[in-house]
């Protein structure tokens, strides 16, 4: 599927027959990040919102009973759109570039959790993250120097 | 099977799916093809693609599982444990060269993970 043909918004091209919006790496990076995240929260509050399966039931029907919650389901397309936006991204920006970026999803994840689920967060993890940031940012250090 | 451990085969059957899917399309790109079609056909009939969906739908299924019963502020950071084994699998697999700045990375992020899991 060419992700010009998606019927969303930003797709489309403007009036002024500029490109679309989605077709700046950064629109399209922000949106896959927004996607990913709202797609998140909504798999978990599905998941919250569902019944607890008996343990001794199998996995397979346990699976399958998540996957019949409307939550659950909207979450994962709404995940699959972000990644689309992704791979939209990656096809206008380096990947090297991009990766260190995609840290700031483990940071939302965490922060939007707190919020809305009243998760607690002890510092241990709050700690973790930003190590994974570091990680993550090092890890394409060396390329995203090299000139494009 | 534990949620935690849900979580982990998870991470792992990601990783996993990564390497089979690379190792596929690789297969598919090194036969010639007779256009879109033949190339889409070529895709549907490599078996490492279809070992990539069984593995992208057990990891999905798990996670689903796992997450029920676990914070979204605890699994969801884990996930970033696949770069460390798909790196790990890219060096022993597809013999990539791994320099010492990303193994060095590599194990802050692990560190990082580390953390998570016993937070």
């Amino acid at each position: 599927m060419a992700t010009e043909s998606h019927p969303a918004l930003l797709l489309a091209p403007n009036t002024a027959g500029q490109v679309p919006l989605i077709r700046q790496w950064w629109v399209a990076f922000s949106a896959s990040t927004v996607f990913v995240v709202c797609g998140h929260l909504l798999i978990k509050a599905g998941l919250n919102a569902a019944s607890e399966h008996p343990a001794g039931a199998g996995l397979v029907p346990a699976i399958l009973h998540l996957l019949l919650q409307p939550a659950v389901v909207g979450g994962l397309s709404i995940y699959l759109l972000g990644t689309v936006c992704w791979i939209s991204a990656v096809a206008q920006k380096e990947i090297s570039f991009l990766y260190p970026l995609t840290s700031i999803n483990y940071v939302m994840v965490v922060a939007t959790s707190l919020l809305l689920f009243h998760e607690v967060v002890p510092p241990r993890r709050i700690i973790g993250v930003a190590v994974i940031v570091i990680g993550m940012i090092l890890m394409n250090r060396n390329s995203a120097k090299r000139p494009a | 099977m534990n949620p935690k451990m849900m979580i982990w085969i998870s991470v792992a059957l990601s990783a996993v799916a990564q390497i089979l899917l690379k190792h596929g399309l690789t297969r598919v790109q090194s036969k010639s093809s007779n256009g879109v079609l033949g190339t889409i056909f070529n895709i549907a009939t490599q078996g490492f693609i279809w070992l990539w969906g069984f593995a992208f739908v057990a990891a999905t299924g798990l996670w689903l599982v796992g997450l029920q019963k676990l914070d979204l502020s605890y699994a969801y950071p884990l996930v970033s444990f696949g770069y460390v084994l798909v790196s790990v699998m890219s060096l022993v697999f597809f013999k990539e060269r791994v320099d010492a700045n990303r193994w060095f990375a590599i194990a802050v992020i692990g560190l990082g993970v580390v953390l998570i899991a016993g937070s």
